[in-house]
């Protein structure tokens, strides 16, 4: 793989099996071997793109093309069924946001375990914990359980961990919508920051402008294919007409 | 293995989260880990010493020294087997090397039996049985064989119950047979000639075996009996780093 070079993804499929009535227990796999059937589903379809060190990606497409899927093959939560992805550095992603918070627990040994999970030592989070409590703005409250916290802290505070673990690469989902529209501002410029220190950016969204703002590039999915990539703003002219008449004057 | 290293932090705080939730609510809380293992002490005794009479010098002692890290085993076969499935929030949404949960599972176990090892101590110097110290310097050896054989025999049951769910119902059995056809209520010596072949087959029989050496007989374990629990605590540990390692890439798509 290319040194200047963050993610090469090369020819990668992937199905889901839909099951219409799956059944888990010895008795539903020994009885109704019928039953099990299933259909599957083409998601991704011979998909092959790569990034460059420190670029803004948009994934673009409709609902149920195949980005989000794309992002989760990018995290190796799943794996595809062929083909090949290749990641350089260390992967943050901000698509499922407070996962693994305990709510018993303080903020700050959530900040801890969470940052954990991301894979950071003692000694990285150690120095980072000020930083994230600074993030989050939750001063106050960051020695409470947080279970007592409302909705938007605890997001705030997710957001807070994800975006300092100082990745390589960063994943976005949709995620955005964190916070009052200050706190959304502040993400945002965050994320612009730690774009401009050289960190990979890879966003799904239907948000065009906030693409636009950040990425370079952007790759439009239709069906599970790569129908188009390049300069934002072009790529989604074409694909706003696409969506207007189904199909590009 | 260097990933799993990396991610130690998170190994030490799912160690600590366990430890210091699992009594909370409770209100012996952290006793109950003393507790339990006494409690089932005494039926045992009350049954094997008192109404079936075993015929063994100090039973209570001869089976408590094996009950503990027999229980240790056990949970990794009947609770391991749900903890990679009981975090699946974990496991569809973040990455992480999928081996850190079953080893943070076995790892707060076995610290939950070093600490009960603290009772047993108690119960040996209290009961005039005394310890020999040289051959407890052999016990962290023993110690370790069985962190590895459970580790093991977690990392394949935690693995396949995600994609055959009964298993966990049906490893409270195997566990129950299991702990019939290990040596931890009666001696090796019991067992008839022609089954002989099975239980060295068992792991568990020679870890039993050298504990029991060690703390009820005040011997250094042989090396014959350290040699054998290596072997099977090695290859159990391979294979569940094989049939794990096979399975993992569709925890989050089967859960």
């Amino acid at each position: 793989m290319d040194k200047d070079m963050a993610i090469e993804v090369r020819h990668i499929t992937k199905k889901f099996k839909i099951f219409y009535d799956k059944g888990h227990t010895m008795k539903e796999l020994v009885l109704f071997k019928n039953r099990r059937k299933y259909e599957e589903r083409l998601v991704l379809d011979d998909i092959s793109f790569s990034i460059k060190k420190g670029e803004g990606v948009g994934l673009i497409g409709r609902n149920g093309c195949g980005k989000s899927t794309t992002l989760k093959l990018l995290t190796r939560i799943i794996y595809p069924n062929s083909g090949e992805i290749n990641i350089n550095g260390r992967v943050s992603s901000l698509i499922e946001l407070g996962a693994g918070f305990h709510p018993d627990m303080s903020g700050r040994e959530n900040i801890y375990i969470n940052a954990a999970i991301f894979g950071l030592t003692r000694k990285e989070i150690d120095a980072k914990v000020d930083e994230i409590i600074d993030f989050s703005e939750l001063w106050d409250y960051i020695d409470t359980p947080v279970r007592t916290y409302s909705t938007g802290m605890y997001m705030r505070l997710a957001f807070a961990v994800a975006i300092n673990v100082n990745a390589d690469i960063l994943l976005i989902d949709e995620i955005l919508a964190v916070g009052d529209a200050r706190f959304q501002e502040k993400c945002f410029n965050k994320m612009r920051e730690i774009k401009a220190r050289g960190t990979t950016i890879v966003i799904v969204s239907h948000s065009l402008e906030q693409i636009e703002a950040i990425c370079e590039k952007s790759i439009w999915i239709e069906h599970g294919k790569i129908k188009a990539e390049g300069e934002p703003k072009q790529i989604h002219k074409q694909y706003l007409e696409f969506m207007k008449n189904g199909y590009i004057e | 293995m260097k990933e799993i290293y990396a991610y130690r932090e998170m190994i030490f705080s799912l160690v600590k989260r366990d430890l210091k939730g699992r009594y909370k609510g409770s209100a012996l809380g952290f006793l109950w880990t003393f507790i339990n293992p006494l409690m089932q002490l005494c039926v045992y005794t009350l049954v094997f010493s008192q109404i079936m009479r075993a015929g063994v010098e100090d039973y209570y002692l001869f089976l408590f020294v094996a009950l503990i890290p027999w229980l240790f085993f056990s949970t990794c076969l009947t609770g391991g087997c749900v903890c990679v499935s009981s975090q699946q929030d974990l496991v569809k949404k973040i990455y992480f090397p999928r081996e850190v949960l079953p080893i943070a599972f076995v790892t707060s176990q076995f610290i939950n039996m070093i600490l009960s090892f603290v009772v047993v101590f108690c119960v040996l110097l209290i009961s005039g049985k005394g310890i020999n110290v040289l051959a407890i310097l052999c016990l962290p050896v023993i110690w370790i064989i069985e962190y590895i054989l459970g580790l093991g025999i977690t990392l394949i049951v935690s693995s396949v119950t995600i994609f055959l769910r009964d298993l966990e119902y049906v490893l409270g059995i195997i566990a129950m047979a299991w702990q019939f056809l290990t040596p931890v209520m009666y001696p090796r010596s019991l067992v008839p000639e022609k089954f002989m072949g099975l239980f060295l087959l068992n792991p568990m029989t020679p870890v039993i075996e050298a504990y029991r050496e060690i703390l009820y007989y005040k011997q250094i374990p042989e090396l014959r009996t350290l040699g054998h629990a290596v072997f099977m605590g090695v290859a159990l540990l391979a294979i569940g780093i094989v049939v794990f390692s096979k399975l993992k890439r569709d925890f989050a798509e089967e859960l």
